[in-house]
């Protein structure tokens, strides 16, 4: 089996450990004897179904977000992920990413940026800084997730959930979406966005092979059911960010 | 009278923390004397003949501690934050333990040279009180997002101080460093470029524009962990340079930056250029920068780690020189000095100690470059290695996706049972790559195993 990771605008938008997501992926992958290709897809490229069988969306300084913003529009990329996330293919975006796929950005001074519209949320920018280590429970029904996600959220837009969007946990310390109403993230069919760096996914590796399982599934039109790895470094670190922070 | 009582109290709690040993002294002291008397710093460094401020984000203390060495060499007699204390509280209190009471008031005591170093944000309020009569930018790296925001904004606000340096202020600055190339464009008067000869440090998505350099260092060589030799040439500068070869006793190529920042600065002051070369021969390395130590009769080393690409720098100076039954000491920490968030361990190229040498050409790596590069190696297991700190488990995790083997890799939270555990057995070199606030504690381990003396005497 083969796996193609869509790294959306990897170049420009991998603020802080963000790579740390597409190691894990490819790292946990390849241990199951999956071949894994990573595809950088930035300004200008085109976006084709199939082109990609995971994406990963990172966040980025406020220039480049401004400039991602912009090309996700004019080439249409925008409309081709929420287009590939409707056939169920698995995505994952952080800060900056999460933001740019939902409806819009509101920044303090200046118009609304429009969003992708994926996920039914809009986030508005604040003075308040939202800062430090968080964890969630989930309550959406991924079937690999057990227990809390564990991450380092640091943002000042507020995200806000429209009605009918589904959160992806419920925040048991840190601030989440808006810090006001304690939900973190929103998961729309296979895709997930959120203000979790940390990195995520090496530190909560049931998610990342939620993440492969899904991909591989949408690709190759059956159920997987990936092997189980010797986790034994990656839940200690869970367990004492668990256990430190909650 | 204020400055009266601003030094005296300053001198209080200066006294006080020494011996209670609570710190070094080096910035309490100034904290508490800003807030009775906040022109200290303007006030007192105007008594000082020449000023240099350092900024940047990797190599401040490294570049301070060598022009000081060199500014010896001509008997300059030197004040400067030595501590790396780097805020403006950190100078005020070098000042007020630099100065004592006269009948008249308060005066500082005799100096032909202040050396500052100044972090990030701390440079755009400083400066321009102190006026410098040069300022070196070192670098700019992403470092501590949560404490100096992104990258390009550091850049914008050192152009905005730089609006309200005087012209007549000499700047140095890292011409090969992409991000801040473009201060040159907001200098009123002078400004030297100094870099190396074929090497760029890749900046943030800015073009990296070939800058025409005034100093270069050339025909580069590093010699394992013991020193880095070079040539240098000049352009537009009139001096007469040695034409031998320089051996700069510090390995790691990005510390040849620090030495011609140094350099530099030497010569703009007026140093003799072949006293401050020769005496190379006898200078050590800073507090923890690349700090040699004897550690139960074996060789070890100490190595600040701080942000992704200081790291970087350090694991491509030490992968060459790994041996079988070396150990590799880590220490993370997550409080308030070394930064809270720890996503910086998954952009450090942890992988390039599993590379052949071959491999390893690229000094900064390149996020987009990540991919290309083959990664599929056996996992290393020739060398032991020891995660400590707050945040070590997160540690263990980056090693193991770095291409560790996880038998290799063990975790202990507390520092000093670490470094039991890394004494065990040792049978090769012990090398130690802590955190900031890992690396005080460290040093107070080591000072109570009697290995090392307290950092704030080595001065």
């Amino acid at each position: 089996m083969k796996l193609v990771i869509g790294y959306l605008y990897g170049d420009l938008m991998n603020i802080y450990g963000d790579t740390g997501n597409i190691i894990a992926l490819k790292k946990r992958a390849q241990w199951r004897g999956v071949e894994v290709e990573v595809r950088n897809i930035s300004i200008g490229d085109r976006l084709k179904a199939g082109d990609a069988d995971l994406f990963f969306f990172g966040g980025g300084q406020n220039q480049q977000q401004e400039l991602v913003s912009r090309d996700l529009v004019l080439s249409l990329k925008g409309k081709a992920i929420k287009s590939e996330v409707e056939r169920g293919v698995p995505l994952l975006a952080i800060c900056g990413g999460y933001q740019l796929l939902g409806e819009y950005y509101k920044p303090q001074k200046e118009p609304k940026l429009p969003g992708v519209n994926l996920f039914p949320i809009y986030t508005v920018a604040s003075h308040q800084r939202m800062i430090g280590n968080i964890v969630i429970r989930p309550i959406s029904d991924i079937r690999n997730l057990t227990s809390e996600l564990v991450g380092f959220e640091n943002h000042s837009g507020k995200t806000f959930l429209k009605d009918g969007a589904k959160p992806l946990g419920k925040v048991v310390k840190g601030f989440g979406n808006s810090g006001e109403d304690k939900t973190e993230g929103c998961i729309y069919k296979n895709a997930i966005g959120c203000y979790m760096h940390g990195s995520l996914l090496p530190k909560n590796p049931e998610l990342a092979d939620w993440l492969i399982e899904k991909a591989l599934e949408v690709k190759y039109g059956k159920e997987v059911k990936l092997k189980s790895l010797d986790d034994s470094l990656e839940n200690l670190a869970h367990q004492k960010a668990v256990q430190r922070f909650s | 009278m204020k400055k009266f009582l601003a030094i005296l109290l300053g001198k209080i709690i200066h006294k006080l923390t020494r011996t209670f040993k609570t710190g070094g002294g080096s910035a309490a002291p100034g904290l508490y004397a800003l807030k009775v008397y906040p022109n200290l710093v303007e006030d007192f460094v105007k008594q000082i003949p020449k000023n240099v401020v350092i900024t940047g984000t990797n190599g401040k203390t490294t570049t301070a501690r060598l022009l000081d060495h060199f500014a010896k060499t001509s008997t300059l007699k030197v004040i400067r934050n030595h501590t790396g204390s780097n805020l403006e509280r950190g100078i005020a209190s070098a000042l007020l333990s630099n100065s004592n009471f006269h009948p008249g008031g308060v005066r500082l005591n005799r100096a032909d040279l202040g050396i500052w170093e100044l972090d990030e944000a701390a440079f755009n309020s400083v400066a321009p009180k102190i006026k410098p009569d040069i300022i070196v930018f070192l670098n700019v790296f992403r470092d501590q997002l949560d404490r100096y925001g992104e990258v390009d904004i550091v850049v914008k606000k050192w152009c905005e101080a730089l609006k309200k340096i005087p012209a007549n202020t000499q700047i140095l600055i890292n011409g090969d460093d992409g991000n801040i190339v473009k201060l040159l464009d907001y200098c009123k008067g002078k400004a030297q470029k100094f870099g190396l000869q074929n090497y760029k440090i890749a900046g943030e998505h800015h073009k990296i524009t070939a800058q025409k350099l005034d100093l270069e260092a050339v025909n580069i060589k590093q010699e394992g962990l013991s020193e880095n030799s070079f040539q240098l040439l000049t352009s537009n500068i009139n001096i007469q340079l040695p034409t031998s070869t320089i051996h700069l006793p510090v390995p790691g190529t990005y510390h040849i930056y620090d030495f011609l920042a140094a350099f530099a600065a030497g010569f703009n002051l007026g140093c003799d250029l072949e006293k401050m070369i020769e005496s190379l021969k006898n200078f050590s390395p800073a507090f923890g920068r690349v700090e040699k130590f004897n550690f139960n009769g074996h060789e070890a080393f100490i190595f600040l780690i701080k942000n992704p690409a200081g790291t970087s720098q350090v694991f491509s100076t030490i992968a060459g020189a790994l041996k079988k039954n070396d150990r590799l000491l880590l220490a993370l920490n997550d409080n308030l000095a070394d930064g809270t968030d720890i996503s910086w361990i998954w952009d450090v190229d942890f992988e390039q100690i599993n590379q052949s040498a071959s491999l390893r050409k690229h000094e900064v790596s390149k996020q987009s470059n990540l991919e290309r590069l083959p990664r599929r190696y056996a996992p290393r297991n020739d060398v032991r290695i020891i995660c400590s700190g707050t945040r070590a488990q997160d540690l263990a995790v980056r090693l193991k996706y770095a291409g560790f083997d996880p038998s290799c890799i063990s975790v202990e939270n507390n520092l000093k049972k670490a470094l039991e555990q890394a004494k065990t057995g040792l049978g090769g070199r012990l090398f130690v790559l802590p955190t900031y606030t890992a690396l005080l504690g460290l040093q107070k381990i080591l000072t109570n195993l009697g290995v090392k003396r307290h950092y704030w005497q080595e001065e």
